[in-house]
């Protein structure tokens, strides 16, 4: 084993340690109830989620839809035409730093930043 | 470019296809987006390391772009696009260091790279930075795939019979 080949697989696995590091820290569960909705980055709904439950729809510009579920304070994608459905698979949306995204429709559902409420 | 060449690289770019379709038929398991097995890079990383630059960066590009009329939907070109050209400008170097017996750890950056252009490429289509928020996750999976697929170039390049392999490993690249 070369010298390269050795730093190579050392990179690896400092990549693959903070890697899980960070997944173990994303997966916290967040306090915050102010979603932002966005679609092809202009941000079209803040919603405080604890408020109502709620079903809508958002047809994004090409004709395609996604539905959105609110339910006890959770939101969620419930339904969409997207050929992959990764976003209705990802569920709830939970943690901070991990969003719902439909990739395919350009859509972003995240919790708002805490310094954007002030 | 000479014949014989010429079909070797039309083959394995047929061949790139075919492994893209199968994969497109494969339900996605997880709830992250962009998580992805990437069968096709199977010859990318077999290209990276038999043929010159140019012919490798030809073969993916063509099959990347002949790939697109496959997708469901016409953004994933640019995704594909974005991924592969990163992860072959950081494999191409890397096979001056790397030697065919640890081909898995070249492709683990290659696939390392391909997600990171593929998340560059998602932030700037839906004009958020939140999509990062994926990358750990994403930095794992391309991992694990990408150790798959340099083993199955690493086993391909070694058990390919002697006629298909360059005859003299010293003869110059053509369009190097």
């Amino acid at each position: 084993m070369t010298k390269g080949v050795k730093i190579c697989i050392l990179l690896i696995c400092i990549l693959l340690v903070s890697s899980v590091i960070l997944v173990i820290i994303f997966n916290g569960k967040s306090e915050n109830n102010l979603v932002e909705i966005s679609q092809d980055g202009k941000i079209i709904y803040t919603i405080d989620i604890s408020e109502k439950n709620d079903k809508f729809r958002i047809d994004s510009p090409d004709g395609r839809y996604n539905l959105i579920e609110i339910k006890d304070g959770k939101i969620r994608i419930s339904e969409a035409d997207c050929p992959d459905k990764t976003c209705v698979k990802t569920g709830w949306l939970r943690s901070e730093e991990i969003p719902i995204v439909c990739l395919p429709h350009r859509l972003v559902i995240k919790f708002a930043d805490e310094r954007g409420k002030k | 470019m000479k014949t014989e060449r010429l079909v070797e690289l039309s083959l394995l770019t047929a061949a790139a296809l075919i492994m893209f379709v199968i994969e497109l038929r494969l339900p996605n398991l997880t709830a992250i987006p962009g998580v992805k097995l990437g069968l096709a890079n199977i010859v990318t990383v077999y290209a990276v390391y038999r043929f010159s630059v140019k012919e490798t960066f030809l073969m993916v590009l063509t099959r990347v772009l002949l790939g697109a009329f496959f997708s469901p939907n016409f953004s994933a070109v640019i995704y594909s696009l974005a991924g592969s050209m990163l992860c072959l400008c950081g494999m191409i170097p890397l096979k001056k260091i790397i030697p065919i017996d640890y081909i898995f750890v070249c492709s683990i950056i290659g696939a390392v790279l391909h997600n990171t252009g593929q998340l560059v490429t998602a932030a700037l289509m839906t004009g958020t930075t939140a999509v990062f928020g994926y990358s750990p996750h994403l930095m794992i999976s391309g991992a694990a795939a990408g150790m798959f697929t340099g083993l199955c170039a690493k086993y391909i390049l070694k058990r390919l019979p002697k006629k298909f392999k360059r005859r003299n490993e010293n003869e110059p690249d053509e369009f190097t």
